[in-house]
């Protein structure tokens, strides 16, 4: 996966709605809280009818996720998506209702889904996942979480594992690589060649990783 | 879940790890609109073929939404995890009518279709809530899905042979 950078403008690059560290009030907001506001703000997205509601809202919501120093870039990368949703509300109330009719409501529908999920981004941008964890494990229950867990820990050696089993097809003459993704006609080849050695390796992790679990006594009752 | 052994829980958990390691990849390489439904049909019914109980796919979604959240990926943020949890709960339910599900290709093909179509749910749910009209809210939902529903169906054809070939060296059962 790809790492954010910070350039000298303080702007963090990286993918959209990635975890972007910080020492912002937002950063430092405890998880919960967060969730609290994302909530409420949400709620106040789907609620807003009038324009200077809606206004108001984004002021708000823009105020919230520049204080927590994310920059205009990350903004952009963040909204970017809902911006076409946004076009293709707007067209299709145009289409319906005309201009005079269709403009307003295209635009209110646009806004409330941006602002119904700005806030959730906010929150995945400045939660670090270790403290998100935190907060899943006190509410889930301990077998969804040791599986959560371990396959977070599993996410690196399987990316590895699938970069190798790919490079020794690939040897073994496969048409295996980028430039045979491309062509559907290799794609059932390609599947075979990669996915069959990965779930034999995915099986045998499992039942290794199981013992393993086992013999340290997960799951088992405390002795009386 | 309690009735999965904890080998077939962390079997279950690898493909959600595998959903998120090719969303990962591929969101860097391509930007063609419902492409990651490939690999979520794949390895959601994947996972079913593996451990053919009610559930599996369930479980498979439930673990790849959280770990997306987690890991920041995907837009909508906690939302995500509808996006994965659903599909998972179609392929699970498509389970209880098609025993040896994961080994046909027409049964593949149709959940897969369906599972790809449930992004219509969200979207739906979320419009309705705003309180958009609803022929404008199936409009949007067929514009925003099409795409997924046919990486869906190309995604969920390629598991047959595939579950065919763990079947035949003995290492799942479709029992």
């Amino acid at each position: 996966m790809k790492k954010w950078k910070r350039s000298e403008k303080g702007d963090f690059k990286g993918n959209a709605f990635q975890y972007c560290a910080g020492n912002s009030p937002i950063h430092r907001l405890g998880a919960g809280w967060k969730i609290i506001l994302a909530v409420a703000f949400s709620a106040a997205a789907i609620a807003a009818r009038d324009p200077w509601m809606l206004l108001g809202l984004l002021a708000i919501n823009l105020v919230y996720y520049l204080s927590a120093q994310l920059g205009l870039m990350n903004l952009w990368r963040d909204i970017r998506f809902f911006l076409v949703q946004m076009a293709i509300i707007l067209v299709l109330y145009l289409i319906k209702y005309g201009i005079a009719e269709g403009l307003w409501p295209g635009l209110r529908t646009g806004f409330q889904i941006l602002l119904l999920f700005l806030p959730g981004t906010v929150f995945l941008r400045t939660t670090q996942g270790a403290r998100m964890m935190g907060s899943l494990k006190k509410i889930m229950p301990e077998r969804l979480s040791f599986l959560l867990f371990t396959s977070l820990r599993f996410v690196p050696f399987f990316a590895r594992e699938t970069r190798e089993i790919a490079m020794a097809q690939q040897l073994r003459g496969a048409p295996v690589g980028i430039r045979y993704a491309w062509n559907p006609v290799y794609w059932r080849d390609q599947f075979q060649c990669l996915m069959i050695p990965l779930m034999v390796r995915a099986l045998k992790t499992a039942r290794c990783a199981a013992l393993s679990a086992e013999a340290r006594g997960f799951e088992q009752r405390p002795r009386p | 879940m309690k009735k999965f052994t904890l080998q077939e829980a962390l079997c279950l958990a690898f493909c959600a790890c595998f959903i998120v390691i090719t969303r990962a990849v591929f969101r860097l390489h391509l930007n063609i609109p419902g492409h990651a439904m490939f690999f979520t049909m794949f390895f959601l019914i994947l996972g079913r073929g593996c451990v053919p109980r009610m559930g599996a796919a369930t479980l498979v979604g439930l673990l790849a939404g959280l770990l997306c959240t987690l890991l920041g990926m995907g837009k909508g943020g906690p939302l995500i995890i509808l996006k994965f949890l659903v599909p998972g709960l179609i392929v699970d339910l498509a389970g209880l009518f098609s025993n040896g599900l994961a080994g046909s290709y027409v049964a593949c093909a149709i959940v897969g279709a369906l599972g790809a179509a449930s992004r219509f749910l969200t979207i739906i749910v979320v419009e309705w809530i705003i309180g958009m009209e609803w022929d404008l809210i199936l409009q949007h939902a067929l514009i925003s899905s099409a795409c997924g529903v046919v990486f869906g169906v190309l995604g969920s054809l390629m598991v047959p042979p595939i579950v065919r070939k763990l079947t035949a060296h003995g290492l799942i059962s479709q029992n």
